[in-house]
């Protein structure tokens, strides 16, 4: 009987202790949130910390005037909480939907820009920024800000829908049909971006290059409105998808042996991540490595059980992302640097060491 | 409790099965044997109701599986497959307690846990709860997974006797000394009152074990019954193709088959009577 | 009596005389139709080339406190505190220049940042976009009045003005406009040239030439073969910095080696923010331009 030893730390850890271990990173997590929250809202460039909290507030429910109670306000209120808190969501429905994505494709390297959704939403905001000079002009002017954002999250979600109709002709295989098809599906996407930006002129393809880096900068109330019932309808979706994944880890025959309804959990899993990434993809353009490298991170410590690894995912994608945007603020002050970059510099070499080092952990024997 | 009614399997212009009826009894074994690509799989997976028969109906407890929603069909079933891969380090244990945790069956952590360690210790597989799955060989990581269908059926709430196990090749990875482990854990279950199925190649093993055995070829039955009345030279040879020599333990009378070179069966006249 | 009708006279100028002094600079209607109340306008930042061009000009450069990321001239404006692109802003890091009135170009964004803007206490001066002569005018006399700079701007812009009617005198002793090209850039082995609708356009026009490349719209790569079609019979290159070699790079690609760049078609360069910035120096850059392409015309 082979018992190789590989360097893998948890292969002697007793079971029992890697789901406690789990259940305290789930707990490290929301104190972590917390923790990372208040500081992104008290760190900025004006200087204005914490200390200006009543005045915001007081500006906020009594109609103060006075300038630095509508200085606090504007800065605390209408600045830093809501990008903070879209930051949050953007950050966690990135994740869960990578963890997710990679249950279903029973893959550790998959990620939601897998089923097409991150390049559908490109496209769908490149054709908006392209063409709303153009005869899409009227419409685009009338959606105002919300054109964008609505194009983006239409383009991914019809994209994967597109994705499904595909995958689900064929039955059985429907799973690697959607992998190989999604990635003909992105190909077509990126051509057509290129096509439109050749359209464009050289200011709309400014425009189009950072939003493609990804941004929190233009965070507002609206914004976190537009992702948060999508982010929330996949966040509170969790519990009824860890005995799902679960099972789908073993295959899809197993899974159904285990008494999941299968067609009908991959049909969830696909539309609520489809959803929840098509709205941060529009409200804050393509921010990378999260889907792929937090649950990860996560299996990494805790095992890949689901029970840890969504709520985990969800807690560490949102403390990552909130973190990453306090170093976009910061690190060029009074510029910012968009948040997408961040996370490439920081992520890259991250998966890179993940893939090398642990490499063996990932193939499927 | 499973039942086979008249079943036809077609896939890409095949018929894989060809009108087959087949009953699973409560505390009985069944063995299917048969040569490669007879269908065997196939007829198995028709019965956990992974497939649908082309025609013909496939009941559980007397109602059209088809019908039936997985978590009901869960708790009265589990399915040992041939291949299961397994792309993600979960420990063995883990893997175990998936059987419990997935169908959502409440046992509570604790129990849960016993449950797995005392499974996976019926298997021999004690040791090794903590090692990861995917650093383990062929032949425990079948028997993880026997461990788990057997912790599914044991939490499900579910009398013994409303409940099956079908196991394809469970013992095709094992030793001799881990095939009587497996085989003898199997019939335990049976004594207990499941109806067991067991896709076996091994032909002793299969009729050391099996009440009813079904040879099946192409499709079809060629015989059914006791072990006695399966396993006869002449029907061996056509199944497999091959001149068959069966021969008979002095005790008992049970049969067995030594393997013999196709060529040598024919020339030799009954060196071993 | 006349005593009274005096003290009563003396007290009305003195009070007008105040009245002005203090008069919070009145109030602005910018270019999106807000209106806008500079109250004080001690701490200036300055969004876009030409706003920053157009402050300096008024004397006011050291009343700027930041600049974006564009503004390049005067040199000394390089040592000013950057705000980012001007298209890529952040509310937060705006603000916390401590500036106590924004002046911006009809390019600053994100809308969003814009919005979030309008709302805080800092008052936002947004510029007209650029389209001719007259716009340029307009956003001297808008800067002029958001700072309580009147008098300065309308001098500039009566300077402005009687620079552009003397490049249209110029223009029309013009007996053969010259076929202009203007590149931008060079990237990938392909050349950004300026078609209709671009500030590239507008000086092209401004220098008396015809842009050969008015059959593309905006900022666009030109093939090879169009080139050959456009025949410009010059090339005017935009240079970012010094160090740049922008009249070899032209003259490598295989369309303008085509069409004869550098040898009986001439590459005439030009600072990019100087050319194209389409601030204060315009009409000069536009003059300078005139002058190398019709040397014959009295300056």
């Amino acid at each position: 009987m082979a018992t190789q030893s590989l360097s893998l730390p948890h292969a002697n850890v007793s079971s029992l202790d890697r789901h406690t271990l789990g259940r305290r990173l789930v707990w490290v997590g929301w104190v972590a949130l917390v923790l990372v929250a208040i500081i992104s809202v008290s760190v900025g460039p004006t200087g204005l910390t914490l200390s200006s909290l009543p005045q915001a507030f007081s500006a906020a429910l009594s109609g103060s005037d006075s300038a630095a109670d509508a200085h606090a306000r504007l800065v605390l209120l209408e600045v830093r909480l809501p990008r903070m808190i879209l930051g949050a969501f953007v950050g966690a429905s990135l994740a869960v939907a990578g963890a997710m994505m990679q249950g279903l494709f029973r893959n550790p390297l998959a990620d939601p820009g897998l089923i097409g959704v991150s390049s559908g939403a490109a496209l769908a905001a490149v054709a908006t920024i392209a063409l709303g000079s153009s005869f899409a002009g009227p419409w685009v002017r009338a959606l105002g800000a919300w054109a964008l954002p609505i194009a983006a999250f239409l383009g991914g979600f019809v994209t994967t829908m597109m994705l499904m109709l595909i995958a689900r002709r064929h039955g059985t295989t429907a799973i690697a049909t959607l992998l190989l098809a999604g990635i003909a599906l992105a190909a077509i996407a990126g051509a057509l971006t290129g096509l439109l930006a050749y359209v464009t002129d050289d200011r709309e393809l400014r425009d189009l290059t950072l939003w493609s880096m990804g941004s929190l900068a233009g965070a507002s109330w609206q914004k976190v409105l537009g992702i948060l019932p999508f982010a929330l309808l996949l966040l509170l979706a969790i519990p009824r998808f860890i005995r799902a994944l679960n099972g789908l880890l073993l295959g899809e025959a197993e899974a159904f042996y285990l008494g999941i309804d299968v067609e009908r959990a991959k049909l969830w899993i696909v539309t609520l991540t489809a959803a929840a990434v098509g709205a941060a993809v529009a409200v804050a353009g393509t921010i990378g490595f999260v889907g792929i490298v937090v649950p990860h991170l996560v299996r990494l410590i805790a095992g890949p059980d689901h029970r840890i690894v969504l709520p985990g995912s969800a807690l560490l994608g949102a403390v990552l992302v909130v973190v990453a945007d306090v170093v976009a603020r910061m690190i060029v002050a009074p510029a910012e640097l968009p948040i997408g970059i961040i996370m490439a510099i920081v992520g890259a070499p991250v998966f890179l060491h993940l893939v090398i080092w642990r490499g063996g952990a990932l193939s499927a024997p | 409790m499973i039942r086979a009614q008249s079943v036809t399997y077609v896939a890409g212009n095949r018929a894989l099965i060809r009108d087959i009826d087949l009953e699973l009894r409560p505390g009985r074994l069944v063995a299917i044997i048969g040569p490669n690509g007879a269908g065997k799989s196939t007829l198995l997976r028709l019965l956990t109701g992974e497939l649908k028969p082309t025609a013909g109906r496939v009941l559980i407890d007397s109602r059209d599986m088809a019908m039936l929603a997985a978590d009901h069909l869960s708790r009265r079933r589990a399915v040992v497959s041939q291949h299961t891969a397994l792309a993600f380090p979960f420990t063995a244990l883990e893997v175990v307690l998936l059987g419990i945790s997935v169908p959502g069956l409440d046992v509570g952590n604790p129990g849960a846990h016993r449950l797995a360690r005392t499974m996976l210790d019926r298997l021999g597989l004690g040791q090794i709860a903590h090692q990861t799955y995917t650093t383990l060989s062929g032949g425990e990581r079948q028997r993880v997974h026997l461990a788990r269908a057997l912790c599914q059926l044991e939490c499900g709430r579910v009398p013994p006797e409303e409940t099956a196990i079908l196991a394809d090749e469970p013992t095709s990875s094992l030793d001799i000394g881990h095939q009587l482990l497996v085989l003898d854990e199997l019939a335990r279950q049976k004594e207990n009152g499941r109806a067991v199925l067991a896709v076996l190649h091994d032909l002793n093993l299969a009729s050391a074990y099996a009440d009813e055995l079904l040879l099946l070829s192409s499709g079809t039955v060629l015989a059914r019954g006791p072990a006695a009345e399966v396993m006869k030279d002449d029907r061996l040879s056509m199944a497999f193709g091959c001149e068959v020599r069966t021969n008979h333990i002095p005790q008992n009378g049970a049969p067995f088959l030594l393997p013999q070179s196709c060529a040598a069966a024919s020339a030799d006249t009954g060196a071993y009577s | 009596m006349s005593r009274f009708i005096a003290g009563f006279a003396a007290l009305a100028i003195g009070a007008a005389g105040l009245a002005a002094s203090t008069s919070l600079a009145a109030e602005v209607k910018d270019a999106t139709g807000e209106i806008i109340k500079a109250a004080d306008t001690s701490r200036l930042l300055s969004i876009g080339g030409d706003t920053t061009e157009i402050l300096y000009a008024l004397g006011f450069g050291d009343k700027v406190v930041a600049v974006d990321t564009t503004s390049q001239f005067p040199p000394e404006v390089l040592n000013k505190k950057k705000v980012g692109y001007m298209r890529a802003l952040s509310t937060e890091g705006v603000l916390s220049t401590g500036a106590t009135l924004i002046l911006a170009n009809s390019h600053a964004g994100p809308p969003d940042v814009v919005r979030a803007l309008r709302t805080s206490s800092v008052p936002l001066v947004i510029l007209p976009e650029n389209e001719g002569p007259a716009s340029l005018i307009e956003k001297v006399r808008l800067v002029g009045r958001a700072i309580d700079a009147e008098t300065e701007a309308n001098e500039l812009a009566s300077r402005l003005e009687s620079q552009f009617s003397a490049l249209e005198d110029a223009r029309s002793k013009i007996s053969q406009p010259v076929k202009a090209l203007l590149v931008l850039s060079v990237s990938s082995g392909r050349a950004l040239v300026g078609g209709r609708g671009t500030t590239a356009d507008v000086m092209l026009e401004l220098a008396g030439t015809a842009n050969a490349a008015a059959s593309l719209n905006g900022y666009k790569p030109v093939s090879d073969e169009a080139l050959i079609e456009m025949a410009p019979q010059v090339v005017i290159a935009a240079r970012r910095s010094p160090e740049e070699n922008v009249a070899a790079d032209i003259a490598a690609l295989p369309g303008f080696k085509a069409i004869g760049a550098g040898e009986k078609v001439p590459i005439i360069i030009m600072d990019a923010t100087y050319l194209l910035g389409f601030g204060p120096r315009a009409p000069k850059a536009a003059g300078e331009l005139m002058a190398q392409l019709y040397p014959e015309l009295p300056q």
